[in-house]
């Protein structure tokens, strides 16, 4: 039909070539059409990214693997490929990754429109792109490696966009800091895998073949325990997830792409891919599962006092992906919850992509309109200014909400199945612990249908009020920012319910992944009914609280926060993680670099000038001797004649 | 003699004979200087790019148990390795005598040749002296002729040390870059440039002279035991001093006899190429020498010089200490290398002059760069090679950048700038890009060498290696925070005077651009270079090897003897 090796190759070198070029003419020959080589590449890949898909559902269980012939880096004992590969997991991937890159970069060309940095950011995003869909074709951990350093750079260039602006620059450097904390866990974890792999190999199939290889001396907790450590960095999980919020400083689109749908994740990607590893080690599965767990909690509860709702968006974003770490951990015992938990997770990952992207596009033309203001004390009530972006960012919403038979729905359901399952199948403190994590699990749903219902009441009901800044006559989208969220408002309502229901993903990924990836079909998929129905109706009051407490009876909020005021506190300012750790960890830091170099400069250093001294000090004491008088010189020579001749003497 | 032969020749001859016009023009014709002074260097790199060419299409042949040169002047066809070109022969006058067992006296020999170890840290040196050429285009407005003599003369002297296969030769070159630096320092540099000056060179002739010591023994020793052969010849000593250590394997005595001489040999080895690198402890001459130093003494100083210590252990000390290294090298260096990668980085941090900043990186670089070198592994060498390349590429741009910047606003304090990205947008991006490639961003040079040496030291030393990774996130702490204050944020311009402040010339981006463009292709195909360096790293990694099995089953066979009486 179609050589699926080759597109695979076109899938990350299309957006390549656009930020090639973007950067190399865009700003001498196009300077305001720079788009356009970007939404090429982006659209480009999104069709190879779909062939590529039907060539991996067509296909048999065997992942469609190229390049592993092409070295980059070989010497001594370490081999890395171009290799690339496609099976379920990374085609759904792929897909979702290209196919919102495809419609944030149409709806960045209206958002960005005549920003001087035009050029320069479609050549980050097409870059973005490039290395977002490498470290998913990625079928060895150091080209993994490089590309999830690569999406940080470009993570970084973005967030730091408005570099002029000082909380810009600041966000972009603690984005890249945090994350690369995190990544040096990655490199380490990539380095013991390499160490016990046999031959060395750095290639998925050799790493994952047999896990039990790595059982002695438990360095497969370790190795796990590391590559977690990578992911809680990318993925901003707790106590890694200062970065994420700050984010937001970059510009709309880049939230919505970067750091809500795609890069975030790819952290959930990486512990899913090595489920094989994960699921042979339970301790460090059930680590996965409680900073999951924490963090969903953690970010749901921070989400509920903020008034930027960008950060809202945020820490909702580090509050799902929490939910997916949630389900990767609850993949324990034996392979069959281990398929059951990947599902879960990635279909979560997949509807969550949709969704949260559809909201920051949302909050993205609410700040385009509102004149750049984006906290919610500043305007009210806009439902009737902004039909367009009401109407998408409802859909939004209520699936993020868990609303029932919205994608939300099935996803989160599907998770919170896999922990009740673990927690099932599991005995003793552990079984308890997946318990509470049920239960958490079980609030934070709750939870995240008060504050998205909040965020929507606040921006779109109540009395209508505009900041100045937003001029007289505040537009709605434009055609080229519309689209595309009307677009992910379809997605948003009807991904779950096509392939929710039915379990058409879970039976896409068994065929194409679980199956060969764990040597065993995953639990047969059942709904559990009263779950659904706990979640349903969860959700419901969650929003239906937020409706009472923000429209019908607005001083209530208002009471609440003054009776709770410890509580509203400590939620507002974050639980002051960032003045914790700026305490804790930079300012120690800060002083020990001091301190080195005060002992470089006195210490060290003066030693060395001590020693320079010391010929000085000999010629200093010596110096007597040669006093210039002859008499001197003349007894010194008798009495040396006088000693050597007795020596010879006495001898 | 042939054409690549000729061309090494001519790539060691032309910066002599340029320093000698140049030195000649004399004052007032400072144009002219220049120009025949890039001439010159770009000569050099020109030839330098066809002699690399060469050498990766035909790579040494494996599996060898020492280095054999390539293109060596006044070779012989019957021994293309070696040559004939004698410079102090001590067999003069003794011909007549044809007794068999009178001792053969070799001679001090212009011996010179290329493989995978030093061709591409020839490449470096011959490209870093075209951009340093250029960025001295302005900034050297007196006595120019001069300084262009003393640089061509430093250029010749890097090329020597690398190129150098006769012991001898190899010290007198490492010495000779002593003195064009000290009068580039001295004369061209900043306020306190003599002191910077004369501490620079004091401090590493103190340690490369004992270095000579340690060089003359190996000699002296193969001289005496190796059958009365005089060699001064660096392959030719290695199999002799390999081809003894194993023959004193057998017989207690001998083997400690060689054992304790390692470890003489190899501190006197230690002392002069530590300082050199500089290891941690004897490092405090280099952020001095740096910041006085004119930008192009800084870029060569920091690009080159820093790796004739790094290569002098690579090329001498390893192969020819080898038990010493295993077992004095690797725990002593591999530590202070890991202490090196994290205090560097960490004062780095603390600077507030970008200068110095740029200077401690290259402490906390080199210290990636032993790390790998003492995993004594081909991994580890090969990262450690590869880290010599990438750091000299990057940390030269870094301070071709700090000269530039210097050039249009005359300070170096940190805190007097910010937001130059919204003015300076090209320098910004050159300062970016580089820094990246400085953090070992993956795609750039930086990630090759240092994943390589992380491997490598992760195969013999895991404590090592995941301390060492340490350095991955302070070495983007500081470089991110320096980027942060200087070129994000709003826009603060020091003081200055003169014509207003312009972005990039033609002449700095052809100073730049080829070291950018390397960086990206090191870092995307590395592959040649890996390929080019493999056997000739192989040599020395096999030697270290072979004794590392040795000394593990002679540890065995000894506990077994011990464990053996208990038994019975």
């Amino acid at each position: 039909m179609f050589d699926a090796t080759f597109l695979m190759w076109l899938i990350p070198l299309l957006p390549l070539l656009a930020s090639v070029t973007i950067a190399a003419v865009g700003r001498r020959w196009f300077p305001d059409k720079c788009h356009i080589p970007c939404i090429a590449g982006a659209v480009g890949a999104c069709m190879a990214a779909i062939l590529v898909f039907v060539a991996v559902a067509a296909g048999d269980e065997a992942p469609i693997v190229t390049g592993q012939n092409t070295p980059w880096i070989s010497a001594g004992h370490v081999t890395a490929n171009f290799s690339l590969r496609a099976d379920g997991l990374s085609a759904v991937m792929l897909v979702m990754v290209t196919f919102i890159g495809s419609l944030i970069a149409i709806y960045s060309a209206g958002y960005m429109h005549g920003d001087p940095g035009y050029p320069r950011f479609f050549a980050a995003v097409s870059l973005f792109l490039f290395f977002m869909v490498g470290l998913v074709l990625a079928n060895n951990f150091v080209l993994l490696y490089a590309c999830w350093e690569g999406v940080g750079l470009c993570s970084y260039l973005l967030i730091g966009f408005w570099f002029a602006k000082p909380s810009a620059a600041a966000a972009a450097r603690k984005a890249f800091l945090v994350t690369r904390l995190g990544d040096i866990g990655l490199f380490i974890g990539i380095l013991i895998l390499w160490a016990h792999s046999p031959g060395h190999s750095l290639e998925y199939d050799d790493v994952f073949r047999d896990p039990r290889h790595f059982h002695f001396g438990g360095m497969l907790f370790w190795a796990c325990l590391c590559l977690f450590i990578g992911a809680a960095g990318k993925s901003a999980q707790f106590p890694l997830h200062v970065w994420l919020p700050d984010a937001m400083e970059g510009p709309s689109p880049v939230s919505a792409l970067i750091h809500a749908a795609t890069m975030v994740t790819a952290g959930v990607y990486l512990v899913a891919r090595c489920m094989p590893l994960f699921g042979a080690e339970p301790a460090a599965q059930l680590i996965v599962a409680c900073v999951g767990g924490f963090t969903a909690l953690l970010a749901a509860l921070i989400a509920v006092t903020q008034t930027d709702l960008k950060r809202v968006l945020a820490y909702s974003t580090l509050s799902q992906l929490g939910y997916m770490f949630l389900a990767l951990g609850s993949g324990i015992g034996e392979h069959k919850l281990a398929g059951l938990a990947v599902t879960a997770a990635i279909f979560h990952l997949f509807t969550h992509a949709f969704f949260k992207a559809l909201l920051f596009l949302g909050a993205g033309s609410v700040m385009h309109s509102m004149g750049n203001v984006i906290d919610m004390r500043e305007f009210g009530g806009l439902r009737k200014v902004l039909p367009i972006t009401h109407w998408t960012f409802l859909c939004g919403a209520l699936a993020l909400a868990g609303f029932p038979l919205l994608s939300g729905f099935w996803s989160k359901d599907e998770i919170l199945t896999t922990t009740f399952e673990a927690w099932q199948q599991s005995a003793g403190p552990v079984g308890g612990l997946y318990g509470l994590l049920f239960f958490s699990a079980l609030f934070t749903a709750g939870l995240t249908a008060f504050y998205t219902g909040r965020a929507y009441f606040k921006t779109f009901w109540g009395p209508e009020k505009l900041p100045p800044e937003a001029g007289h006559h505040p537009h709605d989208a434009p055609p080229l920012m519309a689209w595309p969220l009307r677009i992910l408002a379809v997605g948003a309502l009807g991904v779950g319910i096509v392939l929710g229901p039915f379990h058409l993903f879970a039976h896409f990924l068994d065929a194409t992944w679980i199956k060969r990836a764990f040597g065993l079909l995953a639990e047969e998929h059942h709904a559990n009914m009263p779950l659904m129905a706990a979640s349903s109706v969860i959700a419901v009051v969650g929003i239906g609280l937020a409706y009472w407490m923000y429209v019908k009876q607005p001083e209530v909020a208002e009471q609440m926060s003054r009776r709770l005021a410890t509580l509203f506190e400590l939620s507002h300012a974050k639980f002051y993680f960032d003045e914790l750790y700026e305490l804790a960890i930079v300012k120690p830091m800060t002083i020990l670099a001091h301190v080195c170099r005060i002992i470089d400069a006195y210490l060290l250093d003066g030693l060395v000038d001590l020693l320079g001294q010391a010929p000085a000090l000999m010629g200093f004491l010596v110096r007597p001797v040669q006093n210039g008088l002859v008499q001197y010189y003349a007894l010194l020579m008798t009495l040396g004649l006088a000693g050597f001749v007795l020596s010879i003497l006495l001898r | 003699m042939g054409f690549c032969e000729s061309l090494l020749i001519l790539l060691l001859a032309l910066p002599a004979v340029g320093a000698i016009v140049v030195a000649c023009l004399g004052q007032g014709r400072a144009l002219l200087v220049r120009q025949i002074s890039l001439g010159v260097t770009m000569g050099g790199a020109l030839i330098a790019l066809i002699l690399a060419i060469g050498v990766a299409e035909h790579p040494s042949p494996a599996a060898q148990t020492t280095f054999h040169p390539r293109f060596v002047p006044g070779a012989t066809a019957a021994s293309p390795d070696k040559t004939t070109w004698n410079l102090i022969d001590f067999n003069l006058g003794r011909a007549v005598k044809t007794d068999k067992h009178a001792p053969k006296l070799g001679a001090i020999q212009f011996y010179v040749g290329l493989d995978g170890l030093n061709v591409w840290l020839i490449a470096l040196t011959a490209l870093l002296m075209v951009s340093s050429v250029l960025i001295s285009w302005k900034a050297i407005t007196e006595r120019v002729h001069e300084f262009h003599a003393w640089l061509l003369l430093l250029g010749c002297a890097m090329i020597g040390v690398f190129l150098a296969f006769d012991i001898i030769l190899f010290y007198v070159f490492f010495e000779l870059t002593l003195i064009p630096l000290f009068f580039l320092i001295g004369i061209w540099g900043g306020p306190e440039r003599r002191y910077a000056a004369r501490k620079f060179f004091i401090y590493t002739l103190a340690g490369s002279v004992i270095t000579f010591l340690g060089l003359l023994a190996i000699v002296v020793v193969c001289y005496q035991r190796g059958g009365h052969v005089l060699t001064f010849s660096i392959p030719e000593l290695i199999t002799t001093f390999n081809l003894l250590i194993e023959q004193a394997d057998g017989i207690p005595r001998e083997r400690d006899f060689y054992q304790s001489f390692q470890f003489w040999v190899f501190l006197a080895m230690m002392a002069g190429f530590a300082i050199k690198v500089p290891l941690f402890p004897v490092h405090t001459w280099l952020p001095l020498a740096h910041v006085e130093a004119p930008t192009a003494g800084s870029v060569l100083l920091a690009g080159v010089l820093l790796k004739m210590g790094t290569y002098g252990f690579l090329r001498l000390c390893l192969p020819l200490a080898p038990d010493a290294s295993i077992s004095l090298g690797a725990p002593i260096i591999g530590t202070l290398s890991v202490i090196g990668i994290i205090y560097g980085a960490l004062c780095a941090k603390a600077q507030d002059d970008i200068k110095k900043l740029v200077a401690y990186s290259s402490v906390s670089h080199l210290g990636f760069c032993t790390l790998g070198m003492f995993a004594l592994n081909s991994t580890g060498l090969t990262g450690s090679l590869m880290q010599m390349i990438n750091h000299g590429l990057s940390t030269g741009a870094l301070f071709l950048l700090v000269g530039m910047i210097y050039e249009r606003y005359h300070t170096r304090k940190i805190a007097d700038y910010g937001g130059l990205g919204a003015k300076l947008k090209s320098i910004t991006f050159c300062m970016v890009f580089i820094s990246l490639s400085s953090v070992g961003l993956p795609g750039l040079n930086g990630f090759v060498g240092e994943a390589l040496v992380f491997f490598g030291m992760f195969e013999t030393r895991k404590l090592f290696a995941i301390l060492g990774t340490a350095g991955i996130i302070l070495g983007a702490w500081y470089l991110i925070t320096m980027l942060k204050q200087v070129f994000f944020g709003a826009l603060k311009e020091p003081h200055h005077d003169g014509p207003a402040v312009e972005d990039i010339s033609v002449r700095e981006i052809a100073a730049l651009a080829p070291i950018m463009a390397l960086c990206l292709l090191l870092g995307v195909y590395p592959q040649p270079v890996l390929n080019s360096v493999k056997s000739d790293v192989d040599v020395v990694a096999n030697i270290l090897d072979r004794r590392q099995n040795l000394a593990t089953a002679q540890a065995e066979a000894l506990r077994l003897s011990r464990q053996a009486p208990r038994e019975k």
